[in-house]
């Protein structure tokens, strides 16, 4: 038991040392600096940074099939290709495979970002082009409103991305997202403002913007079916030290912060994205008739039966108890046949008891909890559901006394009546006749 | 008087030993001649039931009769299940599990997959004597011992008793015959032994094939028949009431058959006959004590009340549901287009396709032609017997000539009535031909002899006797022949000649089965076309979709839709019902021509009989010519549906036949028309060797969800 313990905490160590390797792919190391409290606060945080040129030539993600890092930042907006063994595809892979990527852009965005934002399910504008909005522009702008000033309330609903309590609006300044409509995995963290638009700001507009109003994604998210977690941010400036600690007002008249909400939404994005918030799992299922403690091989028809999921969230590197009321559990052929909220119990388990419909085949019990900023978990377990055997069926039934009766009566008779035909003696002749009439 | 009874024994013994010789060889020859594909291949199951019917009985020997009657199989028909032990005739189970079960007491450690497949043999064998036993009863000894050889090899019977054939059907003729036997045997005597004796083996019957209706039919009628000749009697009366009775309670043990013997309307001329005998013997006896014209005024009176009564009765259970309506099957015998106007899944399985008259001749050869002429001499001396299997032979070549399958019934009367003709027409000409030797000994005689035969000439007769031994010997060469080349493949062993008259084995069902097996989770969900269902859970062992067990439409038609639907859709569909693997079977590469390109408009049309499939269209997969093609030509639905291009990935590229282009389909004859196209749901998972299966693995959702 300690051994084991021992043995899990270590493993615990080594994960934790593994997720917090990350590399930070940069356009020029100067941008290190511009972004140092961005950078400080990770490493403040636990993470062991890896700096290099996204064009460097010594750039691998793993080695011997294993990853060297966790979480890749991506601040390098103009880069073409990236250098060394790395590409798009690598990247791709490398988020297939569990990885989170964060990316910062601009309105000069490369080519290889925008393969990499097609492939999460984004789309970036055109080369050159910023997010206008002459209503909502900061007064540090410098005349062709790019600098937006973007309203906290447009930042989606959820604590465990945002943080919570973000009231001084963001600063922004660089390029607009698109999001893939068919595309069901990706949030839409930050949007523009319904006056907003995405062009080149030198041009005159002469055809209509792909990004107009609140379809202008500025940060979206995309957290993959392996729970992989990836930010895409037009925007580079965002993380930027200027933008975290300068104060912000909307140029048409209105109230002036001391502070952007920058700083804020980073952390708690950033936290996010590297997974270490809004991480739950599924502990343990276990699922047994009412009174009993061990699964059977197979349930009979309207079993009662308890179904019990334990499920832990992780919180600063442990996992502990999840705290939900909204968990519900689905018993599934083809079409759920019972769904019911689960109820919470101590130490973060939930369970539901029901009577398994009269209804033979096979089920699984599912719990599909999607929220969210928490990991997707869903959680199948197949069992099935058998009709009643021959000795399960009642054996008296009152209905069926009459019948009972009836042919026992006709034993009786039958008994009785062949003494009376062996052993009476009248004529003889008359016998088979009656013989017939007896049948 | 000592010497003549002392010749006379020897006399008898002689004959006893060639009666006990003929039988004993006629068994043997029965047992052997169905060994070819034992040897030429292996000891192995065929085709698709059988495997079924393997697997139960496996289970059967392994779990004990009780799991067995309470089992659910959670393998088949996913997420459905299906009850096994009420939906299945367990005879045959029962049957070889007992056999098992005898061998290894007495030390014999035979596999239980051995007793399968020579069980069907095995059981011909016993039919081989049953068959003498039954024409012995209804005419003689002479022409049971024909009858007998004649029913050893006669390939409609055969077809469906090779070793390895481990059907229903195997023991279901011998069951049958035996019933008839104890029947005559009850109508001959009146007695309760042997009709009891009948309704047990109507019990093993009942048991063991769903084709007992025809028998339950056939006996009714016969009583019927008698009454109507005027030949009714207490002996009749007695064999009938006893078999009915017994024979229902018994049938009714079957959890499969249960209340039908008394609900579904296949059975209420069983009832009605039963409650006719009734009547008949009692107006008989109120006959024997009444007057003439009272007992008219009465008899006319009791007929219309029953009748009204009867009708009435009839038509509330009819309408309140308690008779079923007449069954789809029974429907397409009565009317052979019904079936194919109103229920696809029943119209697509060959065997329920009506027989050509080729068949006929290819099943039965001399027999068609001697099978009249045993009527003829069966109506020249009418007997209670002879006009049970006149109306056993009318009507089952009726049944024959709906549904080929059914040949199989036909196929003992056939021999019984040829085994009559030939016993009849040998015994009347073999005598003409040994008169000159006979004219020394006894004068008297032969003039007898000659007013008997009609005064035929010696020459004459011998030269009939070659003639008939000369058709006998080309019927017992005809028989060996049809049943070495067309009754004896394993179908899931194929075997073809190559250029150079050597034989090709193409063993991919096994290969992919076994890759099955071997190569995915213990779970995972294999769709396949219903054909497939029983090999892949018997073989590969794993959870199947729909199987050759065709209970649920609906089910079926789902698979079908997806089979017929572009990828997209099919993926819908795929994911609803948990789909890991598909598996398709493709002779486009060898000329396997029983593939699923060409099932494929039989899944169209099962997969567009149901609401949700309304969307598909059966004539949407023609061609704008209006036939079925898969070149170029073909219609654009087609050529880009799930089935297509599970079977025609990767298949433009390859070369099937020297001078002509690549992709050229060797079934079809044609160059496909959809070459290079990559799968976006799905992605290959195995091929065989030559192509014939083909293995498709569902993918996940994707990652990144674009």
């Amino acid at each position: 038991m300690k051994l084991t313990g021992l043995a899990l905490i270590f493993a615990t160590c080594v994960i934790s040392a593994a997720a917090q390797d990350t590399l930070v792919l940069l356009d020029n190391l100067a941008i290190r600096e511009t972004h140092s409290i961005f950078f400080k606060s990770l490493q403040e945080r636990g993470y062991k940074l890896t700096y290099k040129l996204a064009d460097d030539a010594s750039l691998v993600l793993s080695k011997y099939g294993e990853y060297l890092y966790k979480n890749l930042i991506i601040f390098a907006p103009s880069v073409e290709e990236f250098g060394g063994d790395l590409s798009v595809e690598k990247i791709t892979e490398f988020i297939d495979d569990g990885g989170n990527v964060l990316v910062g852009g601009s309105s000069v965005s490369g080519d290889a970002l925008r393969e990499l934002a097609s492939e999460c399910g984004f789309e970036m504008d055109e080369e050159g082009a910023s997010v206008i909005d002459h209503l909502n522009y900061d007064v540090s702008d410098t005349g062709d409103h790019t600098t937006i000033v973007a309203s906290p309330s447009n930042l989606i609903k959820s604590k465990i991305i945002i943080g919570s309590d973000v009231t001084a609006p963001l600063l922004y300044r660089g390029t607009g997202l698109l999001a893939d409509r068919e595309n069901s995995l990706v949030l839409q963290v930050l949007t523009a403002d319904s006056t907003a638009y995405s062009y080149v700001p030198e041009n005159s507009i002469k055809e209509y913007p792909h990004a107009v109003g609140r379809g202008t994604l500025l940060i979206a998210a995309l957290q993959a079916r392996n729970n992989a977690r990836v930010v895409f941010s037009g925007s580079l400036y965002f993380f930027s030290d200027e933008a975290f600690t300068s104060g912000v007002q909307n140029a048409q008249g209105g109230k002036s912060y001391k502070q952007s909400g920058n700083q804020k939404v980073v952390e708690s994005l950033s936290k996010w994205v590297f997974g270490e918030v809004g991480r739950i799992r599924v502990a343990s299922v276990d699922h047994h008739k009412e009174g009993e403690t061990t699964p059977p091989q197979s349930y009979t028809i309207t079993d009662p039966v308890v179904y019990t999921i334990s499920i832990e969230e992780l919180d600063h590197g442990v996992w502990k108890a999840f705290q939900a009321d909204d968990v519900q559990l689905e018993f599934v052929r083809i079409d759920p046949f019972v769904r019911t909220t689960l109820k919470k119990v101590a130490n973060g388990k939930y369970v539901a008891k029901f009577k398994i419909p009269d209804v033979y085949g096979v089920y699984q019990f599912k719990v599909d909890y999607d929220r969210v900023g928490y990991t997707h978990l869903y959680s199948t377990t197949q069992v099935s559901v058998r009709p009643l055997t021959h000795t399960q069926y009642e054996r008296f039934i009152p209905s069926a006394y009459p019948y009972y009766v009836s042919s026992f009566s006709m034993m009786l008779g039958v008994f009785l009546f062949s003494f009376v035909f062996l052993h009476y003696k009248e004529e003889p002749l008359k016998s088979k006749g009656d013989d017939k009439k007896t049948q | 008087m000592d010497t003549s009874t002392k010749l006379n024994g020897g006399l008898q013994k002689q004959e006893h030993l060639v009666k006990l010789g003929i039988l004993t060889i006629a068994a043997i020859l029965s047992f052997s001649t169905r060994l070819f594909s034992v040897l030429r291949f292996e000891s192995v199951i065929h085709e698709f039931d059988p495997y079924f019917n393997y697997r139960t009985t496996r289970f059967l020997t392994e779990e004990g009769f009780y799991n067995f009657h309470n089992w659910f199989d959670e393998r088949a028909w996913y997420p459905l299940g299906r009850i096994i032990g009420g939906t299945i005739y367990p005879g045959l189970m029962i049957t070889s599990g007992v056999l098992y079960r005898l061998m290894w007491l007495v030390n014999i450690t035979i596999d239980i997959r051995n007793v399968c497949v020579f069980l069907a043999p095995f059981f011909s064998s016993l039919t081989t004597i049953v068959t003498y036993l039954l024409t012995k009863e209804i005419h003689s000894v002479g022409a049971g011992l024909v009858a007998a050889a004649m029913i050893s090899i006669v390939p409609g019977y055969i077809s469906r008793s090779v070793a390895g054939s481990y059907d229903n059907e195997g023991i279901a003729i011998f069951c049958m015959l035996l019933t008839y036997y104890f029947w005559i045997k009850a109508v001959k005597t009146g007695a309760i032994l042997w009709s009891t004796m009948a309704a047990l083996a109507y019990f093993y019957m009942v048991s063991s094939w769903g084709g007992y209706v025809f028998l339950i039919n056939l006996i009714p009628l016969h009583v019927l028949a008698l009454m109507a000749t005027g030949r009714f009697s207490h002996r009749i009366y007695v064999a009938y009431s006893i078999l009915y009775c017994v024979g229902t309670i018994l049938s009714m043990q079957i959890s499969f058959v249960g209340f039908q013997p008394v609900q579904s309307s296949e059975h209420m001329l069983a009832l009605g006959v039963f409650g006719l005998c009734q009547i008949h013997s009692f107006v008989d006896y109120i006959r024997s004590k009444m007057s003439k014209e009272y007992f008219e005024i009465l008899f006319r009176a009791l007929v219309t009340t029953v009748l009204s009564i009867a009708t009435l009765v009839g038509i509330i259970l009819t309408i309140t549901g308690k008779v079923s309506p007449w069954t789809g099957r029974f429907y397409s015998l009565l009317d052979p287009s019904y079936a194919k106007n109103h229920i696809p899944i029943i119209a697509s399985v060959s065997e329920h396709q009506p027989t050509s008259w080729s068949s006929f001749y290819f099943d039965l050869q001399i027999l068609v032609f001697l099978f009249p002429a045993g009527l003829y001499f069966c109506f020249s001396k009418l007997s209670d017997a002879n006009i049970f299997i006149i109306l056993y032979g009318i009507t089952s070549i009726y049944f024959a000539g709906v549904m080929v399958r059914l040949m199989l019934v036909l196929a003992p009367v056939m021999c019984i009535l040829s085994g009559i003709t030939v016993s009849h027409l040998l015994t009347k000409y073999i005598k003409s031909v040994d008169s000159p030797a006979e004219k020394k000994i006894d004068p008297k005689k032969l003039r007898k002899f000659e007013q008997q035969s009609g005064g035929v000439k010696s020459e004459v007769a011998l030269a009939f006797v070659f003639v008939l031994t000369f058709l006998l010997i080309s019927y017992t060469f005809h028989c060996t022949w049809v049943t070495s080349e067309a009754y004896s493949s394993p179908s899931i062993v194929l075997s073809a000649r190559s250029h150079d008259g050597g034989r090709i084995i193409f063993d991919d069902f096994r290969e992919a089965y076994y890759w099955l097996k071997m190569n995915t989770p213990e779970d995972a969900r294999i769709m396949s076309w219903w054909d497939y269902g029983y090999q892949i859970t018997a073989m590969a062992n794993r959870t199947i979709l729909v199987d050759n067990n065709t209970w649920n439409n609906t089910h079926i038609s789902r698979v079908g839709q997806a089979m017929a639907s572009t990828e997209e859709k099919a993926y819908e569909i795929m994911r609803e019902l948990d789909v890991d693997y598909v598996l398709v079977i493709f002779g486009g590469l060898t000329g396997y021509s029983s593939d699923d390109i060409n099932k494929f408009l039989w899944m169209v049309r099962i997969g567009g009989s149901t609401d949700r499939g309304a969307h598909i269209k059966e004539t949407d997969y023609y061609a704008p010519s209006g036939d079925f093609r898969v070149d170029k030509e073909g219609s654009p639905t087609l050529l880009n549906c799930l089935m297509y291009k599970m079977c025609y990935y990767r298949f433009g590229q390859v070369y099937t036949e020297g001078g002509k282009p690549p992709g050229y389909d060797r079934v079809r004859a044609a160059e496909v028309g959809n070459k290079d196209f990559e799968l976006d749901v799905i992605e290959e998972a195995y091929t065989t060797e030559h192509w014939l299966v083909r293995i498709y693995k569902v993918k996940d959702l994707r990652n990144r969800g674009v």
